[in-house]
């Protein structure tokens, strides 16, 4: 449902991503991991547009980008793009002037024309999966991080859309705000919500991706189901960024 | 104001007379005005670092005449505030069109006359009004005729007195800017000093003369009450110029002897008696009396500030945001349009406004206050803007808003609440900006005490009552301010995790 073809990103002289291909179908859960700086961010980010690229193309359904685009073509294709992924970024993100109700219901009105009074019985149904029903009149500022990660999470969840990207949604969290989030992630999972996870906790990926990806220097050096990559790592980088992680 | 206030509570020290100071010094210091134009003193056009003027020349001859080796020092002050200086003692006496009244002769001393003025109606050519009568009847539109007058002078006494119910009196800062108004066709007349108007008719083609001349007055040199040895010696001197032909020669020179002059040598003695002191209402009285005038002067303020705020906050929002996400070409333009406005003082762009453009006196006077603030509040909102975090913008774009949607529902909501702060700070100062608003004619709160204070001399009183008024108009703004910061730092204007 998702194919990439020989992603190619420069930031200026830079190229931070040297032609990524990958391709994830209906109800795969893809983890990638990789050591810091490897791309892997900016790799999400080129998937749903917030980021234009040198080299390649993405596709999802109809939403197309491409490199060859002009800025304005990139920017119709983007909206698209968005509308069929939901992103959790690593700082939440949260609006910070609305309730938590608020953010969720805002795209879903003010993007779908959804009618109010369906866009909120909506998200006290997501909120709810989220377990953060019992907070839709708080403001961003008055959440712990866990639970405005998961605020998050629905608020992305409210726009339906087909693939879900995380990038690092728990990094910024303790172990116990990182439990709560990784557990609505693996419900979703559950559920069949397909989604591309970049994370670096490797207990979540061994357990629940279906296909693991492993970044280095800007390429995926190598893909494998979680047992396979975790237990037998085929390539260096690999085996090097596993022992850092065992030993952190 | 403020000045008025100091100057009144630093009363000046009791010491000798002046003219005894004047001999031991070798100068005799007058106060005037430059702005005021010719051919009273202006700027010297074959030696521009220097005053010329019919005036000039009198004191140079008149300070010879208080002793050998005496020369004239020119001094350069705020026309409507010479007398509120001369108290204060930064020079000896105020010569610049001074006409004599007996308020003014009730607290200073007065010289006889060096010239007898009277008013001169001036007009469109070819204006069907050949009178000063002629205003005495309604325009044939219904509409009242309005007359330009230079605030608080002899012709702005004369038009108000002699006001039929036809007339409507638009008052300006200085007497050749009514003449431009009235020339551009902003106004149907403006009555003017017959120096200035036989000096600046030439300048001004498109203006006649209109009837002959109406009123008569005095101008005088006024010295401080403590001083009437140099007071004497002046008065003498005068006469002595006007005796000797020596003041025809000089006001020949400028092309305002007449006939009517002639009385300087035949009709006076000595200095202009003194009126009886009348018994008019003073100090506080006088504040309630002209109450209802520095109500509606607050009006003014106020229609002024609530008109122009709104509109400097929404110009200055739109250039904010065009320089920070708008197309391409446009970022430097409006940036330049920032810079140009930051640039130039207000004052200069409301003469454009009015001057150059014609535009009503409000719309000017709004249309320049809201453009000179929208300057400063674009780069306001551009730090407000630029305080959003960038992740914001990233999350809207990331649930399918198209970027215009993302900076009206996400970026410029958190921003606004950003500037709240700022912004009403700068609502303050705009409040006291209005006063600039006098050139284009309205009389705002400042203006209108500066004429009360002048012509009651009740300074202290008025002073005291406009910073009231302009306390109470801006202390809630102020806790406003302080209530709106309180909350920002409580909701915590970058929230969640940047
Ligand atoms: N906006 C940017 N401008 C310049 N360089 C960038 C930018 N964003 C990321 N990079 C660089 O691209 C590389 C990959 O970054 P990133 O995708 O964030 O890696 P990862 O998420 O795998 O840690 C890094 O070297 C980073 O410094
Ligand atoms: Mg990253």
């Amino acid at each position: 449902m998702i194919e990439v073809e020989g992603l190619v990103k420069r930031f200026g002289a830079v190229e931070v991503l040297r032609g990524v291909d990958l391709s994830v179908g209906r109800g795969e859960v893809a983890c990638l991991i990789g050591p810091s700086g490897s791309g892997k961010s900016t790799f999400l980010r080129c998937l749903n547009g917030l980021e234009r690229f040198q080299g390649g193309r993405v596709a999802i359904g109809d939403a197309v980008l491409d490199a060859g685009q002009s800025p304005r073509e990139h920017a119709k294709a983007a909206r698209r793009a968005c509308r069929r992924m939901g992103m959790v970024f690593q700082g939440f993100n949260l609006f910070v002037h609305q309730t938590v109700l608020q953010n969720v219901i805002e795209a879903p009105v003010h993007v779908l024309g959804m009618g109010r009074d369906e866009a909120v019985e909506r998200a006290r149904g997501l909120l709810d999966r989220v377990g953060m029903l019992h907070r839709l009149d708080a403001r961003p500022r008055e959440l712990s991080g866990g639970q405005q990660q998961r605020v998050a999470i629905a608020r992305a969840l409210a726009m339906g859309p087909e693939v879900m990207l995380f990038d690092e949604p728990t990094s910024a969290l303790d172990p116990k705000m990182t439990a709560e989030v990784l557990g609505v992630m693996t419900d979703l999972a559950r559920d069949g919500q397909t989604m591309i996870v970049v994370t670096h906790a490797m207990g979540f990926a061994r357990k629940v991706a279906t296909i693991v990806h492993v970044f280095g220097e800007g390429l995926i050096v190598e893909s494998g189901p979680p047992d396979r990559i975790f237990d037998a790592p085929a390539h260096d980088a690999t085996r090097s960024l596993l022992s850092e992680v065992q030993a952190a | 104001m403020l000045a008025g206030l100091l100057l009144a509570a630093l009363a000046p020290p009791a010491r000798a007379d002046a003219l005894d100071e004047v001999r031991a010094r070798g100068a005799l210091r007058y106060g005037s005005d430059m702005e005021g134009g010719g051919p009273y003193a202006f700027p010297d056009p074959d030696s521009p670092r220097s005053v010329a003027g019919f005036e000039v020349e009198i004191m140079d001859r008149l300070a010879r005449e208080l002793g050998a080796g005496v020369r004239a020092e020119f001094a350069q002050g705020q026309w409507d505030k010479l007398l509120w200086v001369l108290d204060s003692g930064r020079y000896d006496v105020v010569v610049n069109g001074y006409e004599w009244s007996p308020i003014r002769a009730e607290d200073y001393l007065a010289t006889r006359p060096y010239y007898i003025y009277q008013l001169q109606l001036m007009g469109p050519k070819g204006t069907p009004a050949r009178a000063w009568g002629d205003l005495k009847r309604p325009k044939p539109d219904g509409s009242p005729w309005t007359v330009a007058v230079l605030t608080a002078s002899a012709a702005d006494d004369f038009a108000h007195d002699e006001n039929a119910g036809t007339t409507r009196v638009v008052r300006f800062d200085g007497a050749t800017d009514a003449m431009m108004a009235v020339q551009n066709g902003q106004y149907d007349f403006t009555l003017q000093d017959g120096p200035a108007a036989t000096y600046y008719g030439d300048e001004f083609p498109g203006l006649e003369a209109v009837g002959p001349p109406v009123s008569r007055g005095y101008y005088v040199v006024y010295a401080r009450k403590s001083d009437p040895a140099l007071r004497d010696a002046l008065d003498a001197g005068i006469g002595r110029l006007a005796a000797s032909g020596e003041l025809r020669r000089i006001l020949e020179k400028y092309g305002i002897w007449n006939d009517l002059q002639v009385g300087l040598a035949t009709a006076f003695q000595g200095p202009i008696d003194a009126p009886p002191v009348r018994q008019a209402d003073r100090g506080w009285k006088l504040v309630r009396h002209y109450g209802d005038r520095l109500r509606d002067a607050a009006l003014v303020t106020l229609g002024l500030s609530f008109g122009a705020m709104p509109l400097a906050m929404a110009i200055g929002l739109a250039v904010a945001l065009g320089r920070m996400y708008g197309p391409g070409p446009l970022r430097p333009a409006l940036g330049a349009y920032v810079e140009l406005i930051r640039g130039t003082p207000l004052m200069l762009q409301l003469y454009v406004l009015f001057f150059l453009l014609k535009l009503d006196p409000w719309v000017a006077g709004i249309a320049g206050l809201a453009i000179n603030y929208s300057a400063y509040e674009a780069e306001i909102y551009r730090a407000g803007l630029q305080a959003v975090p960038r992740g914001q913008m990233e999350a809207a774009l990331a649930l399918g808003m198209s970027r215009s949607q993302a900076l009206r529902r996400v970026i410029v909501p958190q921003a606004v609440r950003i500037v709240i702060p700022p912004v009403s700070n700068d609502f303050i100062a705009l409040f006291k900006d209005t006063s600039v608003c006098s050139v284009v004619t309205l009389i705002e709160l400042t203006k209108e005490y500066s004429i009360l204070a002048n012509s009651t001399r009740a300074v202290v009183e008025f002073a005291t009552a406009t910073a009231a008024i302009y306390l109470a108009m801006s202390l809630p703004l102020s806790w406003f301010a302080r209530w709106s910061e309180r909350r920002l730092g409580a909701e915590g204007a970058k929230g969640g995790l940047a």
